[in-house]
């Protein structure tokens, strides 16, 4: 005979849920997460181990409050009637075995967790406890209803023979290594992580995920951690390339001291096969792309690899730096309803084809980073001759001033005056006046 | 000096002829645009990467001098999600690097490399080492340098000056309206009537 215990928090906490969720699986191999604040144990062969129903209970409460979690614990034949009897009971409730039917049939019909449209049916046939549902004629229910009408009918009775849907937790992709002897330089240090990689990879591909992240956190010799995180353009589940990128990575934010221990974890997603469209340009390969960026970062800095992202403001240059992401597939449109794509909401989405049409030829602007001091001679209230590193001349024609600001209600508010002028010798540049005087900010090109 | 105070053409227009010069960058071959600062060289790269992000491509710029202002790109229709920026902060010789590293990296529709205004001297054989980098990859590879440093490699070479600058605003100019460039092939390779002697592209951009 079938016996469920369900172990329910009031108030939907989903913090706690995962470690409910343990406490669960200590108890029991079958373990079924049955949605916000709510977990089913099979309890089925437990009596040898854990002694009965009351003292399964009695663990399982105890276990709970150490979480500072007021549960209450329901054992009956079935789901919902344990689920009934959590809620409705104390702390801890048993129904008998046989007994379901009887103790289901004052709750009410919500426990079933009907959608809207079997509820507002059954609610104008005037059904309100699943007692009720349980006496009506099956024959007639299922003339109505269909086949669900009697489900729900032996739901109500008690009668629950779907097995749990097993909930196993989910594998921490993460390997170490102790190295006491205390790696000094960059290169046994990446050797080393390359080695972590080949072993998170190999298991990735097991489980035919791919890694968005790898974390690592080193133990170093004068006891303190050195932590870092990369992410490849792409979920990537090839070693090579995990390793070309961790290397980088170390390169640009080397610990301080020796390693003596290092932690390596991948954060896994499932990424969807989805075939190329024919009418879509080539995208760079995940794994050669990042190891293309690898190696990028060790050229330039790793903050100067990226997509630029405009900021939400009226300040110069206000512009930062975003990770360079591979636009995630995206299905034909054919086969596309179904398809699912995990990755897709952290993942840039795909430049659609027309898109981004502007305004036509645009005068690209060169900025000076940072904007360089100029000297300026003024005449008749307006810039008349310039002279700075490698730009002098006079001043043939400009339209301005034109005051920015903004901010005001910041620590660092701007405000400036802006001058378009052209040189003598073609350049168009724009001038700026502020507080510390003329400065060159960009040069029309 | 006489500076053109004359209103702008209206919108529109010399559009073919914009088109025209853009799909002459070939594929999978080295290009390059050469003029100096103000002659419109920079705007003709954007509109160049502007196109290729357009047709759903993947683009990447090599920044030598940390120049690039994402917001004219995105005005001129750069999708910047589909951009690599590649900020060297003013040091050429990761430039050079990056740009070979990029073109070897198959599935970008275009690489670029702006080497600004100064511009220097560029490695010995660089133009020959890009061209074979960017050999058999489906992109367009171009540098944008004030003076022609690729040598013999480049397969197109776009020459851009300046023809006048347009102000907004008679008698009293109010603002910059815009440039008129003009372009000429001085080389193609694969299409030598584009080279042809009296040849050339008037471009307006606007601010």
């Amino acid at each position: 005979m079938t016996r469920i215990a369900c172990l329910f928090i009031p108030g939907d906490d989903e913090r706690i849920k995962p470690a409910l969720l343990e406490i669960a699986l200590r108890h029991s191999p079958s373990v079924e997460d049955g949605g916000p604040g709510i977990v089913y144990l099979d309890l089925g062969g437990l009596e040898r181990l854990w002694g009965g129903e009351e003292e399964i209970a009695r663990r399982l409460h105890r276990a709970a409050r150490e979480l500072d979690a007021a549960a209450r614990i329901g054992i009956a034949g079935s789901r919902a009637g344990a689920r009934f009897a959590a809620r409705a009971g104390g702390d801890v409730t048993i129904v008998p075995p046989g007994l379901d039917a009887r103790q289901l049939g004052l709750a009410p019909l919500a426990l079933l967790g009907l959608g809207p449209e079997m509820a507002a049916r059954l609610g104008r046939w005037g059904i309100r406890t699943l007692g009720e549902l349980a006496d009506l004629p099956v024959s007639g229910l299922a003339e109505r209803l269909g086949n669900e009408g009697p489900r729900l009918q032996r739901l109500a009775r008690g009668e629950d023979a779907t097995p749990l849907r097993l909930w196993t937790p989910p594998p921490v992709f993460e390997e170490s290594a102790d190295c006491s002897w205390g790696v000094e330089t960059l290169e046994p240090l990446g050797d080393l992580v390359a080695g972590l990689a080949e072993m998170l990879c190999a298991r990735l591909r097991r489980h035919e995920l791919s890694a968005d992240t790898f974390e690592w956190t080193c133990r170093l010799a004068d006891r303190t951690t050195h932590q870092g995180d990369c992410a490849p353009a792409a979920p990537l589940a090839d070693s090579a390339a995990a390793a070309a990128l961790l290397r980088a990575s170390l390169e640009a934010r080397p610990p301080r001291a020796a390693v003596e221990a290092i932690t390596l974890r991948a954060r896994p997603v499932r990424v969807g096969n989805v075939q190329p469209r024919f009418d879509e340009p080539p995208r760079p390969s995940p794994r050669l792309l990042t190891a293309a960026l690898a190696r990028l970062s060790v050229l330039v800095g790793a903050r100067g690899i990226g997509s630029p992202v405009i900021l939400d403001t009226h300040r110069p240059d206000a512009v930062r730096m975003t990770p360079f992401l591979l636009p995630s597939p995206q299905p034909s449109p054919q086969r596309g309803e179904g398809a699912r794509n995990p990755s897709k909401e952290n993942r840039n989405p795909l430049p659609h084809r027309g898109r981004g049409q502007g305004e036509g030829a645009i005068l690209a602007v060169r900025r000076m980073r940072p904007p360089r001091s100029v000297e300026v001679t003024v005449a008749a209230g307006a810039p008349a001759h310039l002279r700075a590193a490698g730009l002098a001349g006079r001043i043939i024609a400009g339209a301005g001033p034109w005051r920015v600001s903004g901010e005001w209600w910041t620590e660092a508010p701007f405000v400036q005056d802006e001058w378009d002028v052209e040189l003598d010798d073609g350049t168009l540049c724009r001038l700026v006046r502020d507080g510390r005087g003329w400065r060159l900010e960009a040069v029309y090109d | 000096m006489a500076t053109s105070t004359e209103s702008l053409p209206p919108p529109g227009w010399n559009r073919e002829g914009l088109d025209g010069l853009l799909n002459a960058f070939p594929e999978g071959r080295l290009s390059e645009i050469v003029g100096p600062r103000s002659s419109g060289g920079g705007s003709l790269l954007l509109a160049l990467l502007a196109r290729a992000a357009s047709r759903g491509g993947l683009v990447a710029l090599v920044d030598g001098a940390d120049a690039f202002d994402p917001k004219t790109a995105a005005r001129a229709g750069l999708d910047l999600r589909a951009l690599l920026w590649v900020r060297c902060g003013g040091r050429l010789p990761p430039a050079w690097s990056a740009a070979d590293l990029l073109a070897r990296c198959p599935g970008f529709a275009a690489v670029a490399l702006d080497l600004g205004t100064a511009g220097s001297a560029a490695p010995p054989s660089f133009g020959v080492r890009l061209q074979r980098a960017a050999a058999g990859n489906p992109a367009v590879v171009v540098v944008r340098a004030p003076r022609h440093v690729t040598g013999s490699a480049a397969a197109l070479v776009v020459s851009v000056r300046r023809v006048r600058a347009c102000w907004i605003g008679a008698p009293r100019r109010i603002r910059l309206g815009g440039l008129v460039s003009e372009a000429r092939v001085l080389r193609s390779r694969f299409d030598p009537r584009l080279a042809t002697p009296g040849r050339a592209w008037l471009i307006e951009w606007r601010t």
